[in-house]
Protein backbone atom coordinates (compact mmCIF):
# COMPACT_ATOMS: atom_id res chain seq x y z
CA UNK A 1 0.00 0.00 0.00
CA UNK A 2 2.79 2.34 0.96
CA UNK A 3 4.65 1.43 -2.19
CA UNK A 4 1.71 2.17 -4.45
CA UNK A 5 1.17 5.51 -2.74
CA UNK A 6 4.79 6.49 -3.32
CA UNK A 7 4.60 5.21 -6.85
CA UNK A 8 1.52 7.25 -7.59
CA UNK A 9 2.87 10.49 -6.16
CA UNK A 10 6.22 10.02 -7.87
CA UNK A 11 4.56 9.32 -11.17
CA UNK A 12 2.35 12.34 -10.80
CA UNK A 13 5.31 14.57 -10.04
CA UNK A 14 7.62 13.45 -12.79
CA UNK A 15 5.08 12.37 -15.43
CA UNK A 16 7.34 9.53 -16.42
CA UNK A 17 5.26 6.65 -17.65
CA UNK A 18 7.59 3.63 -17.23
CA UNK A 19 8.87 3.29 -13.72
CA UNK A 20 9.65 -0.20 -12.44
CA UNK A 21 7.86 -0.76 -9.16
CA UNK A 22 10.88 -2.46 -7.62
CA UNK A 23 12.99 0.63 -8.09
CA UNK A 24 10.26 2.79 -6.64
CA UNK A 25 9.98 0.42 -3.70
CA UNK A 26 13.67 0.65 -2.96
CA UNK A 27 13.37 4.37 -3.06
CA UNK A 28 10.49 4.42 -0.65
CA UNK A 29 12.58 6.24 1.99
CA UNK A 30 12.17 9.51 0.14
CA UNK A 31 9.20 11.35 1.59
CA UNK A 32 6.43 12.11 -0.85
CA UNK A 33 6.47 15.82 -0.04
CA UNK A 34 9.96 16.24 -1.47
CA UNK A 35 9.29 14.61 -4.81
CA UNK A 36 8.83 17.88 -6.66
CA UNK A 37 12.39 19.05 -6.33
CA UNK A 38 13.81 15.58 -6.17
CA UNK A 39 12.76 14.26 -9.56
CA UNK A 40 15.87 14.85 -11.69
CA UNK A 41 18.06 13.23 -9.05
CA UNK A 42 15.79 10.21 -8.96
CA UNK A 43 16.06 9.71 -12.68
CA UNK A 44 19.85 9.90 -12.64
CA UNK A 45 20.07 7.51 -9.73
CA UNK A 46 17.78 5.07 -11.47
CA UNK A 47 19.91 5.02 -14.57
CA UNK A 48 22.92 4.04 -12.49
CA UNK A 49 21.00 1.28 -10.78
CA UNK A 50 19.76 -0.23 -14.01
CA UNK A 51 23.29 -0.33 -15.32
CA UNK A 52 24.54 -2.31 -12.36
CA UNK A 53 21.60 -4.58 -11.72
CA UNK A 54 22.11 -6.81 -14.74
CA UNK A 55 24.40 -9.48 -13.33
CA UNK A 56 23.63 -10.03 -9.68
CA UNK A 57 21.56 -13.05 -8.71
CA UNK A 58 18.60 -13.05 -6.37
CA UNK A 59 18.76 -15.28 -3.34
CA UNK A 60 15.49 -17.02 -4.13
CA UNK A 61 16.56 -17.75 -7.68
CA UNK A 62 19.85 -19.22 -6.50
CA UNK A 63 17.99 -21.38 -4.00
CA UNK A 64 15.54 -22.60 -6.63
CA UNK A 65 18.36 -23.62 -8.95
CA UNK A 66 20.26 -25.42 -6.20
CA UNK A 67 17.06 -27.17 -5.17
CA UNK A 68 16.47 -28.26 -8.74
CA UNK A 69 20.02 -29.57 -8.94
CA UNK A 70 19.77 -31.46 -5.66
CA UNK A 71 16.46 -33.07 -6.54
CA UNK A 72 18.13 -34.52 -9.61
CA UNK A 73 20.90 -36.03 -7.50
CA UNK A 74 20.04 -39.65 -6.78
CA UNK A 75 21.97 -39.85 -3.50
CA UNK A 76 19.66 -37.38 -1.76
CA UNK A 77 17.55 -39.47 0.63
CA UNK A 78 14.26 -37.65 0.10
CA UNK A 79 13.66 -34.67 -2.20
CA UNK A 80 11.19 -33.26 0.31
CA UNK A 81 14.08 -32.80 2.75
CA UNK A 82 15.60 -30.12 0.54
CA UNK A 83 14.96 -26.86 2.35
CA UNK A 84 16.77 -23.57 2.56
CA UNK A 85 18.57 -24.60 5.73
CA UNK A 86 19.19 -28.27 4.89
CA UNK A 87 22.60 -29.65 5.81
CA UNK A 88 24.09 -31.93 3.15
CA UNK A 89 25.21 -34.63 5.59
CA UNK A 90 22.71 -34.34 8.45
CA UNK A 91 19.50 -33.67 6.51
CA UNK A 92 20.07 -35.03 3.04
CA UNK A 93 22.08 -38.11 3.96
CA UNK A 94 25.06 -37.29 1.75
CA UNK A 95 28.58 -38.36 2.73
CA UNK A 96 31.69 -36.24 2.28
CA UNK A 97 32.40 -37.52 -1.25
CA UNK A 98 28.82 -36.71 -2.29
CA UNK A 99 29.20 -33.25 -0.82
CA UNK A 100 32.26 -32.66 -3.00
CA UNK A 101 30.22 -33.71 -6.02
CA UNK A 102 27.33 -31.45 -5.10
CA UNK A 103 29.67 -28.48 -4.73
CA UNK A 104 31.15 -29.27 -8.13
CA UNK A 105 27.72 -29.52 -9.68
CA UNK A 106 26.91 -26.12 -8.17
CA UNK A 107 30.09 -24.78 -9.76
CA UNK A 108 28.94 -26.02 -13.13
CA UNK A 109 25.42 -24.71 -12.69
CA UNK A 110 26.58 -21.17 -11.96
CA UNK A 111 29.67 -21.34 -14.20
CA UNK A 112 32.18 -20.38 -11.56
CA UNK A 113 35.14 -22.13 -9.98
CA UNK A 114 35.09 -22.36 -6.21
CA UNK A 115 38.60 -22.51 -4.72
CA UNK A 116 39.40 -25.47 -2.45
CA UNK A 117 39.40 -23.55 0.78
CA UNK A 118 35.95 -22.11 0.12
CA UNK A 119 34.58 -25.37 -1.23
CA UNK A 120 35.56 -27.12 2.00
CA UNK A 121 33.36 -24.78 4.01
CA UNK A 122 30.17 -25.35 2.02
CA UNK A 123 28.23 -27.99 3.92
CA UNK A 124 24.64 -26.82 3.62
CA UNK A 125 22.20 -25.33 1.14
CA UNK A 126 22.26 -22.10 3.12
CA UNK A 127 26.04 -21.77 2.86
CA UNK A 128 25.95 -22.53 -0.85
CA UNK A 129 23.30 -19.89 -1.54
CA UNK A 130 25.24 -17.38 0.54
CA UNK A 131 28.44 -18.09 -1.36
CA UNK A 132 26.84 -17.87 -4.81
CA UNK A 133 25.10 -14.60 -4.00
CA UNK A 134 28.43 -13.14 -2.87
CA UNK A 135 30.08 -14.07 -6.18
CA UNK A 136 29.71 -11.33 -8.80
CA UNK A 137 30.70 -13.72 -11.60
CA UNK A 138 27.99 -16.28 -10.91
CA UNK A 139 25.24 -16.47 -13.46
CA UNK B 1 40.63 -33.99 4.16
CA UNK B 2 43.51 -34.62 1.80
CA UNK B 3 41.49 -37.41 0.24
CA UNK B 4 38.55 -35.10 -0.38
CA UNK B 5 40.83 -32.61 -2.05
CA UNK B 6 42.33 -35.33 -4.20
CA UNK B 7 38.79 -36.38 -5.10
CA UNK B 8 37.93 -32.85 -6.10
CA UNK B 9 41.11 -32.42 -8.11
CA UNK B 10 40.51 -35.66 -9.92
CA UNK B 11 36.91 -34.79 -10.73
CA UNK B 12 38.01 -31.39 -12.00
CA UNK B 13 40.76 -32.94 -14.08
CA UNK B 14 38.29 -35.35 -15.64
CA UNK B 15 36.04 -32.43 -16.47
CA UNK B 16 38.91 -30.64 -18.20
CA UNK B 17 40.24 -33.70 -20.00
CA UNK B 18 36.96 -35.13 -21.28
CA UNK B 19 35.05 -31.94 -21.93
CA UNK B 20 32.25 -32.37 -24.43
CA UNK B 21 32.54 -36.15 -24.41
CA UNK B 22 29.66 -37.12 -22.15
CA UNK B 23 30.12 -40.87 -22.43
CA UNK B 24 33.80 -40.93 -21.47
CA UNK B 25 33.34 -38.21 -18.85
CA UNK B 26 30.60 -40.23 -17.24
CA UNK B 27 32.74 -43.35 -17.29
CA UNK B 28 35.68 -41.49 -15.78
CA UNK B 29 33.49 -40.10 -13.01
CA UNK B 30 32.09 -43.52 -12.32
CA UNK B 31 35.51 -45.07 -12.00
CA UNK B 32 36.85 -42.23 -9.83
CA UNK B 33 33.84 -42.64 -7.58
CA UNK B 34 34.35 -46.39 -7.45
CA UNK B 35 38.04 -46.05 -6.66
CA UNK B 36 37.37 -43.75 -3.75
CA UNK B 37 34.40 -45.75 -2.45
CA UNK B 38 36.51 -48.91 -2.40
CA UNK B 39 38.99 -47.30 -0.06
CA UNK B 40 36.51 -45.21 1.92
CA UNK B 41 36.26 -47.72 4.74
CA UNK B 42 39.99 -48.08 5.36
CA UNK B 43 41.05 -47.10 8.88
CA UNK B 44 42.77 -43.72 9.12
CA UNK B 45 46.02 -45.38 10.20
CA UNK B 46 46.30 -47.56 7.11
CA UNK B 47 49.71 -47.00 5.48
CA UNK B 48 48.35 -47.41 1.94
CA UNK B 49 46.22 -44.27 2.25
CA UNK B 50 49.03 -41.80 1.65
CA UNK B 51 50.23 -43.57 -1.46
CA UNK B 52 46.66 -43.89 -2.77
CA UNK B 53 46.09 -40.19 -2.34
CA UNK B 54 49.35 -39.44 -4.08
CA UNK B 55 48.34 -41.77 -6.89
CA UNK B 56 45.04 -39.91 -7.24
CA UNK B 57 46.81 -36.54 -7.38
CA UNK B 58 49.21 -37.80 -10.01
CA UNK B 59 46.42 -39.19 -12.14
CA UNK B 60 44.70 -35.82 -11.85
CA UNK B 61 47.73 -33.92 -13.07
CA UNK B 62 48.26 -36.45 -15.85
CA UNK B 63 44.69 -36.10 -17.06
CA UNK B 64 45.01 -32.35 -17.09
CA UNK B 65 48.45 -32.01 -18.65
CA UNK B 66 49.15 -35.07 -20.76
CA UNK B 67 45.89 -36.07 -22.31
CA UNK B 68 44.50 -34.48 -25.44
CA UNK B 69 41.21 -35.18 -27.11
CA UNK B 70 41.21 -35.81 -30.82
CA UNK B 71 38.33 -35.65 -33.21
CA UNK B 72 38.47 -37.17 -36.65
CA UNK B 73 37.81 -34.78 -39.47
CA UNK B 74 38.10 -36.50 -42.80
CA UNK B 75 41.51 -38.16 -42.82
CA UNK B 76 42.96 -36.00 -40.06
CA UNK B 77 42.50 -35.81 -36.36
CA UNK B 78 41.85 -32.42 -34.88
CA UNK B 79 43.35 -32.13 -31.40
CA UNK B 80 41.89 -30.06 -28.64
CA UNK B 81 44.98 -28.69 -26.93
CA UNK B 82 43.86 -26.57 -24.01
CA UNK B 83 45.65 -24.16 -21.72
CA UNK B 84 46.60 -26.84 -19.21
CA UNK B 85 48.15 -29.20 -21.75
CA UNK B 86 51.84 -29.62 -21.07
CA UNK B 87 54.05 -28.19 -23.78
CA UNK B 88 57.53 -29.58 -24.03
CA UNK B 89 60.13 -26.86 -24.23
CA UNK B 90 62.28 -28.90 -26.66
CA UNK B 91 65.42 -27.85 -24.87
CA UNK B 92 67.57 -30.60 -26.35
CA UNK B 93 67.17 -29.24 -29.87
CA UNK B 94 69.18 -26.16 -28.89
CA UNK B 95 72.23 -28.31 -28.27
CA UNK B 96 72.83 -28.52 -32.01
CA UNK B 97 75.23 -31.15 -33.28
CA UNK B 98 76.64 -32.21 -29.97
CA UNK B 99 76.59 -35.87 -29.21
CA UNK B 100 73.93 -36.55 -26.68
CA UNK B 101 74.21 -39.69 -24.66
CA UNK B 102 71.00 -41.28 -23.60
CA UNK B 103 71.38 -43.93 -20.92
CA UNK B 104 75.08 -44.23 -21.69
CA UNK B 105 74.65 -44.88 -25.42
CA UNK B 106 74.71 -42.41 -28.25
CA UNK B 107 71.48 -41.17 -29.72
CA UNK B 108 69.79 -43.21 -32.42
CA UNK B 109 71.31 -41.98 -35.71
CA UNK B 110 74.84 -41.77 -34.38
CA UNK B 111 75.38 -45.37 -33.52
Amino acid sequence: MFRTAILRSAAAASRTAMRPSAAAGRFAIAPASRTGSFVPKTVAWQAVRCYASGSSLEKTEVYERIKQLLSGFDKVNDPSNITESAHFANDLGLDSLDTVEVVMAIEEEFSIEIPDKDADTIHSVEKAVEYIVSQPDAN
Amino acid sequence: MAALQAYRHLMRAARVAFEGDARVLDGARQSIRQGFRDKASLPASDPSIQSSIQHAEEVASFLKANLVQGKREGSKYKLRIHEMTERGDNDSIKLGNQNIKVDGVKCCSER
